[in-house]
């Protein structure tokens, strides 16, 4: 039934904050399934976006629906198919790992054995099992994302939402975070991440928009969007910015 | 023409005091910017505190207007010195200081500590309160002036600017020791400790204002002026009354009291100002944390809560009660509460009492206590537990998001909030009941002043999730847990007072029970207490949680601090 439906829908997306226009209208439809990229550089307005798509901001105008489920009217049932992890926001840091992940699972309505089970596999499958009782404020900027991670991933959504889940995270856990991503796409899952990272998108994704300026400038299969270039040509050519600095630095090199 | 790199000294241009106020001025007027009612709240705010100034003033300059000498050195000293005090505790209790520009900002420019400190203490004096005190105690000059002419004038003048220097400089290092102290967990024992000293100095000051009030012994007051007058609480304020009345070699003097204690104060603060500044990177060395045992959800439920459900009503209690103990913040408020609730009941049905002795026909405002007196202090103190959970969104910060994104119901959220905070405020209020009967030797007043505390606490609680859903600010993430946000100051004063006034609007109930019902009271008090507690605070979340349900993007945007 849910396969009529793609996994996330937006329609008409729009915000605007004092005046000024963070996002202007965006439709895009994530097929179930897809390793969906959101590209766009600094400020183009994919927080703003993804915040909408998942209930934590509301829009001027326009809708989003998980699965077929209306984010605005039907809350309940939409966030119960979601996996959110946003940036820029803390988490409850003041909790452990540990009991970080026991409140967001029972925060689920999860059962507490499952829970349990569940996060102990997490925890030790991203190497947060040594950090034992250290509270998350604690813990470095990497550790945070993997935690942020496991919250996301653990009461099993159809849909997850991640925002900049590659930034400040070292290479090893980088590569570690893909792998996983990578299982839960091919167990039927789908995932939406926003990043500015090109090497990344083009290694891991089948679907890629790229949105400046509060609207989506190109959207695709990565081959359609790409086509014989490379993602970082299409992508600088379509934000436009300037590529190469002249004459204004000079002070720097001395 | 390129300018090297490694020799940019030849540039660098003083930085003076003046650059911080600018830019305080700068950071208030663009948090006002598009803002409407926040702008209107400080306008208001300013009204209250001009009008509140000018009527001080007018109080302060009395002695001189009406010619009455005698009781000139009174009214400097005393006025003065509780002024300093107020600076001095206030700040710790209710009101947080204003942290517009936070120490931690700075960290990385090079600027001399000196330049540092002077710059942020010029800054911190921008602010409402300050002209306020600054307006009020003025009226200290025509004192002055009106004795001693225009030299007594200058110097008394000149004595008013010196205290509210004193007075704010007093604010920024005791705030900014006590946060110091309070993050690091080992010494929050004796913080708590410290405060309640602190609260408990205020006793015998109001006992000294009660026996003002009642015109026991002008000459024996007027002593305890003079030595007051000595004191850094009282040497700025005195100095100029002291020339009117022709000691004019105790105004230089008192001056060199009053600049030592700032100069004292500064230095301290600029020490502890050094470790706030770092703080948010040290926030304590890396524990050898014990390696975690059991299941992660064992681990979250406190052992106190261990009989909750594993259930979302059961976890979010849970997460609450943790968070009580482990957020600086919200440790602060808790000791607050317990130290305010011991003292000020104490201080109400005690005032007086020494009093009276000697004056047996003075009216019997303090003295001996009645259960209506009892009543109306149990109020206070049960408004003013509730009244922490005014922002309780605002401690969550942008964590909050979690919540959002899982889809709390409402109701659920304000059920379990206020769970999880009794769990620490109802033992301290049957602490507060037990004690007090006991002091007051009436131990079978026990009954209707728990019954009066848990009414009005259970009513706060109700006023406090309408407040704390619709009225909720961010508050600043920085490692000072009395820091607030410019602006928010003065919202956040207005929402508690009016949270505190419509809670004691509809605990007014068990006080004229109190008045009316006699000794009937003493068996019902308590339960009839209990069930009204309870039944305003479960009506509260019923119907504050729909309300929270409509808002919670919009509740999770107020609460998210801007960056």
């Amino acid at each position: 039934m849910t396969g009529e439906h793609p996994a996330l829908a937006l329609r008409g997306l729009a915000k605007s904050f004092d005046g000024k226009i963070a996002v202007a209208g965006v439709d895009l439809d994530v097929p179930t399934g897809s390793f969906y990229g959101l590209l766009g550089p600094n400020g183009a307005g994919k927080t703003t976006t993804l915040s909408m798509a998942v209930g934590l901001l509301r829009p001027d105008a326009g809708g989003a629906w998980v699965l077929g489920r209306d984010v605005w009217t039907d809350p309940v049932g939409a966030k119960q198919l979601l996996g959110v992890m946003p940036d820029g926001v803390r988490l409850f840091d003041r909790l452990s790992g540990g009991e970080l992940l026991a409140y967001h699972g029972l925060l689920r309505g999860m059962d507490p054995a499952v829970v349990d089970q569940r996060a102990a596999e997490l925890l030790d499958v991203l190497a947060l099992a040594d950090a034992g009782r250290t509270l998350v404020v604690d813990y470095s900027a990497g550790m945070k994302k993997k935690i942020g991670l496991a919250c996301a991933l653990l009461h099993g959504p159809r849909l997850l939402v991640l925002d900049e889940p590659f930034e400040a995270v070292d290479p090893v856990s980088a590569a570690l975070i893909r792998d996983i991503l990578q299982r839960y796409v091919a167990g039927g899952g789908t995932v939406v991440f926003s990043s500015h990272v090109m090497e990344v998108v083009q290694r891991l994704c089948s679907h890629v928009a790229i949105l400046a300026e509060g609207t989506i400038k190109r959207v695709g299969t990565l081959e359609q969007v790409r086509g014989e270039r490379s993602l970082e040509e299409v992508f600088v050519e379509v934000v436009g910015g300037r590529t190469a600095t002249g004459e204004e630095l000079a002070w720097l090199s001395r | 023409m390129a300018v090297p790199l490694n020799a940019p000294t030849d540039q660098v241009r003083r930085v003076s005091a003046r650059h911080f106020v600018r830019l305080k001025l700068r950071v208030m007027g663009n948090n006002f910017r598009g803002q409407g009612w926040r702008v209107a709240l400080f306008l208001i705010g300013s009204l209250f505190g001009l009008w509140f100034a000018a009527s001080a003033f007018f109080g302060l300059a009395a002695p001189g207007l009406t010619g009455n000498d005698r009781y000139a050195m009174l009214v400097a000293a005393f006025a003065g010195g509780l002024t300093v005090l107020g600076w001095l505790l206030l700040p710790l209790v209710f009101f947080g200081v204003d942290e517009t520009l936070d120490p931690a900002r700075f960290a990385l420019l090079p600027l001399p500590r000196r330049t540092l400190v002077t710059g942020l203490f010029a800054a911190a004096l921008v602010s409402v309160p300050t002209i306020a005190v600054l307006v009020a105690l003025s009226g200290l000059v025509v004192t002055a002036g009106v004795f001693g002419g225009w030299f007594a004038a200058a110097v008394a003048a000149l004595g008013v600017v010196c205290g509210v220097l004193l007075c704010v400089a007093a604010a920024r290092a005791v705030t900014s020791a006590f946060a110091t102290m309070l993050r690091s967990r080992r010494v929050r024992d004796l913080a708590a400790v410290l405060l309640a000293v602190a609260a408990a100095l205020l006793g015998p000051l109001q006992i000294a204002g009660l026996a003002a009030f009642q015109d026991v012994d002008w000459d024996r007051l007027a002593g305890v002026a003079t030595v007051i007058g000595w004191t850094p609480f009282g040497a700025p304020w005195t100095a100029g009354i002291d020339v009117a009345q022709g000691r004019a070699w105790a105004a230089p003097l008192k001056l060199l009291i009053t600049l030592a204690t700032i100069a004292a104060l500064l230095a301290w603060w600029s020490r502890s100002l050094e470790s706030a500044m770092v703080g948010a990177a040290s926030s304590g060395p890396a524990k050898a944390s014990p390696a975690a045992t059991g299941g992660v959800v064992a681990q979250l439920f406190p052992r106190a809560a261990s009989w909750l459900k594993r259930d979302r009503f059961g976890v979010l209690v849970a997460r609450e009660a943790r968070y009580w103990w482990r957020d600086a913040r919200r440790r602060a408020n808790l000791i607050t509460i317990a130290v305010v609730g011991l003292f000020v009941p104490v201080m109400v049905n005690f005032g007086g009492q020494g009093f009276t002795v000697g004056n047996e026909q003075g009216f019997s405002l303090a003295g001996d206590t009645s259960p209506l007196l009892v009543s109306l202090s149990m109020l206070f103190v049960g408004l003013l537990a509730a009244v922490t959970l005014a922002n309780q969104f605002g401690f969550d910060g942008s964590a909050y998001a979690a919540n959002v994104v899982a889809g709390v119901p409402g109701r659920l959220e304000l059920r379990a909030r206020m769970t999880a905070f009794s769990l620490y405020v109802l033992p301290m209020l049957a602490v507060v009941a037990v004690v007090i009967a006991l002091v007051l030797g009436e131990p079978a007043w026990i009954g209707f002043m728990a019954g009066t505390l848990v009414g009005t606490y259970g009513a706060g609680l109700a006023v406090n999730s309408f407040v704390s859903v619709l009225g909720a600010y961010s508050l600043p993430e920085t490692s000072n847990p009395f820091a607030m946000n410019s602006g928010a100051g003065m919202v956040k004063s207005l929402l508690t007072l009016l949270a505190m006034v419509a809670t004691g609007a509809i605990a007014v109930p068990m006080v004229v029970a109190a008045a009316l019902l006699g000794d009937a009271w003493l068996w019902l008090g308590l339960p009839l207490g209990l069930a009204y507690g309870v039944g305003a605070a479960l009506l509260g979340a019923h119907l504050a949680g729909d309300v929270l349900d409509r808002r919670l993007p919009e509740l999770l945007a107020m609460v998210t601090p801007r960056r």
